[in-house]
């Protein structure tokens, strides 16, 4: 199979802009092979650059359509698509981004980047139904202090020092207006999940941001509690319980 | 020695009917379900369905109940000397148990190298060696799907000069020792023979018709290298006429058979798209009445 390789190194070689070794054999044809190879070329770069778009475009948005090219076309030198499925593409974008200088007047980019992916990854993350009820009802009182709680698997954190969650809204197609945002107003710690089809952003309180991260890591509720009672001891347990769980966010729990 | 694959055809939840069908994008999703402009089945990228969950699979889930749906890949780079991934195939063949498509095609090229994936649908060289290879992949991916496998001509922008055999009669020898069906996109065809001088109807009339179970019709666009035209299949238009025409030449030969009309780039509303697949419906009528 030595042809066909060598066909497939050089090709993916020169596609990829990793050499510019030509493939043997390639008829020109009126043109030159070098050509013929470019449109292959340019095919995989305008292809890529499309998928990022999809995945980011609020940071298309806050940047225009001919600096996001620059980014994609470093990105996709940087980080070469690793398999057919595209929805996997794009991760390591926000990690690019802080590395690159011309991108650093806008501060808050990364971080919105960062929410944009978490969106995309809760979008296409498994279903899970809201937990059953009345399993919670039957639990052994004696257990009480020994539950914890499943988080929906679509459930991403983020926390920002930037107000991103409002630059994220506000740079929806469907937004009504410009709206100016103060960049001094502080941050947000938000989560991000999708109980049922739609995705949501949401800002947590510094208590239930505690609270869910606690929970999320595995930490027993009542272990949770106490260590956002240390700080929020006017934490009101049982809104923060009963809102969860109609949203859909606690689907199962468990007995350590 | 009749191949496995021979006898055991098109037996989704619904087969896909002698008729036109859509590529359906997910701009068009609620169009598809709303609109009372119909399309006769539809089609999807197996790999825009290989999330986890949420949305796009449970909208697939629910229009799979109106309309027969066909899966076509675009990532699993068969041709490519990289060893089968079989993550790829593992969500394919889920995805294939949820939906009980009535077609399953994939691409006669490769996207893949040293693991690194060039989005796009690389040319191969026509030779007994790739012959050779394609076969054992294609015998490989069949029988992991436990199905058949249609596969498609690709359009391409470069051959090889120690290609040994015309691209359809590698297709046919392809399909004939591996028991795959065969997609024939005309657009492609057309594509193709333009880019490298090969003749349309030759491409055409050489196809086994037999082993043809769908069609592909799309637009292109011209571009000028060079001072040459190359037509790049962008599939961002109407179908062109000289495609049309290839495709009632095709329709001739090949009776009714199952027709795609894919636009993936500057989406219409859907009623255009609609507009194109009544085209393709008229002349698939023309064709039936004919043979009667």
């Amino acid at each position: 199979m030595h042809r066909l390789r060598e066909a497939q190194r050089d090709f993916s070689g020169y596609v990829l802009q990793e050499s510019n070794q030509i493939p043997v054999g390639i008829k020109a044809n009126g043109t030159t092979p070098e050509q013929r190879l470019s449109i292959y070329r340019n095919n995989t770069q305008l292809g890529l650059t499309e998928v990022l778009r999809d995945v980011y475009p609020v940071v298309n948005k806050l940047v225009g359509e001919a600096f996001f090219n620059q980014l994609a076309s470093a990105y996709i030198n940087l980080h070469p698509l690793q398999s057919a499925c595209l929805l996997e593409f794009g991760e390591q974008f926000s990690e690019m981004i802080t590395g690159i200088l011309a991108a650093q007047s806008l501060a808050y980019l990364p971080d919105v980047a960062k929410l944009e992916w978490r969106w995309h990854e809760a979008y296409h993350e498994s279903d899970m139904p809201a937990m059953d009820l009345s399993a919670l009802a039957q639990l052994d009182p004696a257990d009480s202090n020994r539950i914890g709680f499943k988080l929906h698997p679509s459930t991403r954190f983020l926390v920002s020092n930037y107000p991103i969650a409002q630059i994220w809204a506000c740079n929806q197609p469907d937004y009504p207006a410009d709206t100016l945002i103060n960049l001094n107003q502080g941050g947000c710690q938000l989560l991000i999940y999708r109980a049922e089809s739609e995705v949501k952003i949401v800002s947590l309180e510094p208590a239930d941001y505690q609270c869910l991260t606690a929970l999320a890591f595995g930490t027993t509720f009542t272990k949770a509690v106490e260590q956002v009672m240390v700080n929020h001891p006017d934490f009101e347990v049982q809104a923060c319980l009963q809102h969860w769980l109609l949203k859909g966010l606690l689907t199962d729990f468990f007995i350590i | 020695m009749a191949h496995p694959y021979q006898t055991q055809l098109l037996c989704g939840h619904a087969p896909i009917p002698a008729c036109a069908g859509v590529g359906l994008r997910s701009h068009h999703h609620r169009d598809a379900f709303n609109s009372h402009a119909k399309a006769g089945w539809l089609e999807v990228h197996s790999e825009n369905y290989f999330g986890k969950g949420g949305a796009p699979l449970r909208y697939l889930e629910s229009i799979r109940a109106d309309y027969p749906i066909s899966l076509h890949g675009v990532g699993m780079s068969v041709g490519s000397v990289d060893e089968l991934d079989y993550k790829h195939l593992r969500k394919l063949k889920d995805l294939i148990v949820r939906i009980e498509p009535g077609l399953v095609s994939e691409h006669l090229s490769w996207s893949s190298f040293g693991g690194h994936y060039l989005n796009d649908l690389a040319p191969l060289p026509y030779t007994d060696e790739t012959l050779a290879h394609l076969v054992a992949r294609i015998n490989e991916v069949q029988e992991f799907l436990n199905r058949q496998l249609l596969i498609e001509n690709p359009s391409s922008y470069l051959e090889y000069d120690y290609s040994t055999y015309m691209e359809s009669s590698f297709l046919n020898e392809l399909a004939r020792r591996s028991g795959c069906g065969i997609l024939l996109d005309i657009n492609n065809v057309y594509v193709s023979c333009a880019n490298h001088g090969w003749n349309p109807l030759d491409y055409i009339q050489d196809i086994d018709a037999e082993r043809v179970a769908e069609i592909h019709l799309a637009g292109h666009s011209v571009n000028t290298v060079a001072g040459r035209n190359i037509l790049i299949d962008t599939h961002n238009g109407p179908v062109s006429e000289p495609v049309w025409e290839l495709y009632r030449f095709a329709l001739q030969r090949l009776g009714r058979v199952p027709t795609l009309i894919e636009w993936d780039a500057d989406l219409p509303v859907w009623q255009v798209l609609i507009g194109e697949a009544d085209k393709a419906d008229a002349y698939l009528e023309k064709c039936y009445a004919q043979a009667a």
